[in-house]
């Protein structure tokens, strides 16, 4: 059986964040960052400028069309949305592929991905809570671990599924029994290698069980709860299936109800097709 | 070779095409129920992510239990179906681990259908739901046999 420490060095067998990503994200650590720097970073790679102004275009994320230039999208949605939007478009493409590991056939798991993302904000909107920026990324970043466990190594998951079966418990639960850690806890020494920042890593952390986190966090709620509404909907599923807990504590300080959890899931689904056009091409 | 007619989530289709397989993928919570009618060589399928509309205005009444059954039923009886010979059978329907039943959509997606049905004198042949397995629902539309496929793994119902 592959142990911890080896599941955790494949994470440097991962193609690094992209270098437009990581020089955006170096430069915002300088206490005198500019707007129009920042812009100037993004501009100079033609991939991320397209992504970025088809996103802040989008109706989804409020642009309401008519942004034509990186600066303009700066000026309208924000530096540290945009920042997002350049960390989302930088990622997406990892997990685009198959992921045999988890059963999913290319582009099933980053329209899961996606689809946690938006019922994130989804339920942020229909809860009138001001969701912070990191939000949509940390969703979409969520399932990056199953990366690194089901593709680079291509684990079974016929005694995870058999031990999770038997014993009653989640399928990260019989993760961590069979492997000494799960998807969630992977991904989150992945993104940190990243140098990604510190929210984004502790909501991907304990985005499978925020009930177990050290410290509660709106944006970790958000994730969570859009994960159940992602997964119930049956986007993007894997042979996990359903197999995982719901922390009931993160539905009650969102103040959720059922009426607004299903008004999320309707606008998941038609949410999801355009963020799905951007960043599934990427 | 069957040609497999791929019906996604808040979708219908309806096929009285022999060689034709209508499938649907990735059913978690969501309903998936099969019609067939050997008679009129007729077979239908849908799959619903929720278990009532807010109102009956809406943009897409497949996405509900309440107003998509009932439409693909009456859609199937348009094409020479009769309640007597029409065979239904459900699949999907699961349910996260711990999860309040007031957000238990499966839970309800599979009540309503169940009222639905009560209320019309309409019974299921077989179904295949609840649990916390992904399900893919296949309705040959020649034979009328319903497959359920999940994590590696198909049988008939």
């Amino acid at each position: 059986m592959i142990s911890r420490d080896e599941i955790i060095s494949q994470t440097s067998s991962l193609p690094q964040i992209p270098a437009p990503v990581a020089r955006i994200m170096t430069y915002l650590g300088k206490p005198d960052a500019d707007l129009n720097t920042v812009a100037s970073f993004i501009e100079y790679d033609p991939g991320l400028t397209v992504n970025v102004l088809r996103m802040a275009n989008s109706s989804f994320f409020g642009g309401g069309g008519a942004i034509t230039t990186v600066k303009d999208a700066l000026f309208r949605l924000g530096m540290r949305r945009i920042v997002q939007m350049v960390i989302a478009s930088g990622v997406a493409p990892n997990a685009r592929g198959p992921v045999s590991g988890y059963g999913l056939a290319r582009g099933e798991l980053l329209r899961f991905s996606i689809a946690i993302g938006v019922a994130a904000e989804l339920v942020a909107a229909k809860t009138g809570i001001a969701a912070p920026d990191y939000t949509f990324t940390a969703g979409l970043l969520s399932n990056i671990g199953k990366v690194v466990m089901g593709k680079f190594l291509e684990m079974d998951p016929g005694p995870v599924l058999s031990l999770a079966a038997k014993e009653n418990v989640s399928f990260e639960q019989a993760e961590r029994t069979l492997f000494g850690i799960d998807h969630a806890e992977l991904g989150a020494i992945l993104l940190k290698r990243w140098e990604l920042p510190e929210p984004i890593v502790t909501c991907v952390r304990w985005h499978l069980d925020p009930c177990s986190a050290p410290a509660q966090d709106v944006a970790l709620d958000l994730v969570h709860v859009g994960r159940v509404l992602a997964t119930m909907a049956g986007i993007g599923q894997g042979v996990d299936g359903l197999s995982y807990h719901v922390c009931q504590a993160s539905f009650d300080r969102l103040k959720l109800t059922p009426e607004a959890a299903t008004a999320s899931m309707e606008g998941m689904v038609s949410g999801l097709e355009e963020i799905e056009a951007i960043l599934g091409q990427v | 070779m069957k040609n497999r007619i791929t019906v996604s989530i808040s979708d219908m289709k309806i096929s009285r095409k022999r060689g034709e397989l209508l499938i649907t993928h990735s059913l978690g919570s969501c309903l998936g129920l099969s019609a067939w009618d050997a008679v009129a060589g007729v077979g239908g399928l849908i799959h619903c992510l929720l278990p009532r509309a807010s109102s009956p205005d809406v943009k897409n009444p497949f996405m509900y239990v309440n107003l998509g059954v009932p439409r693909m039923i009456r859609k199937m009886v348009s094409m020479g179906c009769t309640k007597g010979s029409m065979v239904f059978k459900a699949a999907g329907c699961g349910r996260m681990l711990l999860i309040q039943n007031q957000f238990d959509t499966g839970a309800q997606n599979l009540a309503t259908l169940t009222a639905l049905f009560a209320k019309n004198g309409v019974k299921l042949a077989a179904e295949d739901v609840g649990g916390s397995i992904p399900r893919t629902m296949s309705l040959d539309v020649e034979t009328g046999l319903v497959t359920i496929s999940s994590q590696g793994k198909e049988w008939e119902i």
